[in-house]
């Protein structure tokens, strides 16, 4: 049976093999994978802003600092050994520009450091990572081997 | 955010004539009829965004202009490659459908359909409810509409759990078809929908 858990925006699953976890169409969003390769247990977010602290409104899952310690708490539960955890991203495109004009926010490059520095407050180290860019990416993490696949409309396809 | 069922028709009336003229300035341009669909208006929790836009990581075409002023909001005309190939085609009189990936000329010729579509759009509304709105430049992308339709959400850096859109269906050219998609900004609604007393 090969199982695909389908992470939407905003949202988190975690999981065990033979699952697989997906999520389609990142753009300035980040998925962050969180695993624990020798319980075979691992997880994937969809985050899609930097902050809770700025306006926090809705949704935790959304943010990466809130959504990071949700799953965190989730995986814990599962029985995944703190020490042992590690972590692999994708995401923060910056998919469109004005011509002329330098985008403010960078919401992309925003996130992937959000995320990069929520990772190293809980003590989860960050394998890998396929970060900014100017394109969409979708994601594939196989819970099993801590494989994160990524595949790309004009940039190819890659594995971390 | 919730919308109560009587602002919810006057959205789709908003819709209505802002589509009717964007269609009117396509059907123009491609010297074409364009039919186009009844506006729907979707009040979508994220994760369930896909339900309203299907596939997230299909490969499309997307023209994303803001609308500035005192109702701020976002455009985006979303095409199939397919269908931006014949609007090319036809407005750049090709014998054959262009690489729009790599034929800027191609890419001009669709960010002034954007244009244009969006123009028209943000003129019909400003002409019945009084405000002044003011379309930005076009953006073209050519990606997962996922991927687009996300940057588009965040570009503000903010994000409700709800998204309202109003989505349009325009098709004409044989094969041609393409989603308008208007996202009002947050407090636009309550100014568009002053005019209606609602």
């Amino acid at each position: 049976m090969n199982k695909t858990i389908v992470v939407g925006m905003a949202d988190y699953k975690v999981g065990k093999p033979p699952a697989k976890l997906m999520t389609a169409g990142l753009g300035s969003c980040i998925g962050v994978c969180i695993y624990d390769l020798q319980a075979q247990i691992g997880g994937m977010a969809h985050i899609m802003l930097p902050s809770s602290k700025e306006s926090m409104k809705g949704n935790p899952a959304k943010y990466a600092d809130t959504c990071i310690e949700m799953m965190l708490e989730e995986l814990l539960n599962l029985g995944v050994l703190r020490s042992r955890l590690k972590a692999k991203m994708a995401g923060g495109a910056q998919m469109f520009s004005f011509a002329g004009k330098t985008p403010l926010l960078r919401i992309g490059e925003r996130n992937a450091e959000a995320v990069a520095q929520e990772l190293k407050k809980v003590g989860i180290s960050l394998l890998a990572s396929d970060v900014g860019g100017t394109f969409g990416r979708t994601i594939n993490f196989d819970i099993k081997t801590g494989n994160l696949h990524i595949r790309t409309i004009n940039h190819g396809e890659k594995v971390i | 955010m919730e919308i109560s069922a009587i602002r919810i028709e006057a959205l789709k009336e908003i819709g209505n004539i802002g589509a009717g003229h964007a269609a009117t300035s396509l059907s123009k341009m491609l010297q074409t009829r364009i039919e186009m669909t009844v506006p729907k208006v979707w009040l979508v929790p994220l994760p369930r965004l896909p339900e309203a836009l299907g596939q997230l990581e299909a490969t499309k075409v997307a023209l994303y202009l803001k609308v500035e002023g005192e109702a701020p909001g976002k455009a985006m005309f979303v095409l199939s490659v397919k269908s931006a190939q014949l609007i090319t085609k036809t407005l750049l009189w090709k014998s054959e459908l262009p690489d729009i990936i790599n034929d800027q000329m191609a890419q001009s010729a669709l960010r002034e359909v954007g244009n244009i579509l969006v123009s028209s759009f943000v003129i019909a509304l400003s002409e019945f409810s009084r405000i002044r709105l003011q379309p930005s430049i076009p953006a073209l992308g050519i990606d997962m509409i996922g991927a687009m339709i996300d940057a588009v959400l965040l570009d503000e850096g903010k994000l409700d759990d709800n998204i309202l859109i109003i989505d349009t269906k325009l098709s004409g050219l044989e094969e041609m078809e393409g989603m308008f998609l208007y996202i009002p900004g947050e407090g636009s609604i309550d100014k568009l929908l002053g005019v209606f007393g609602i």
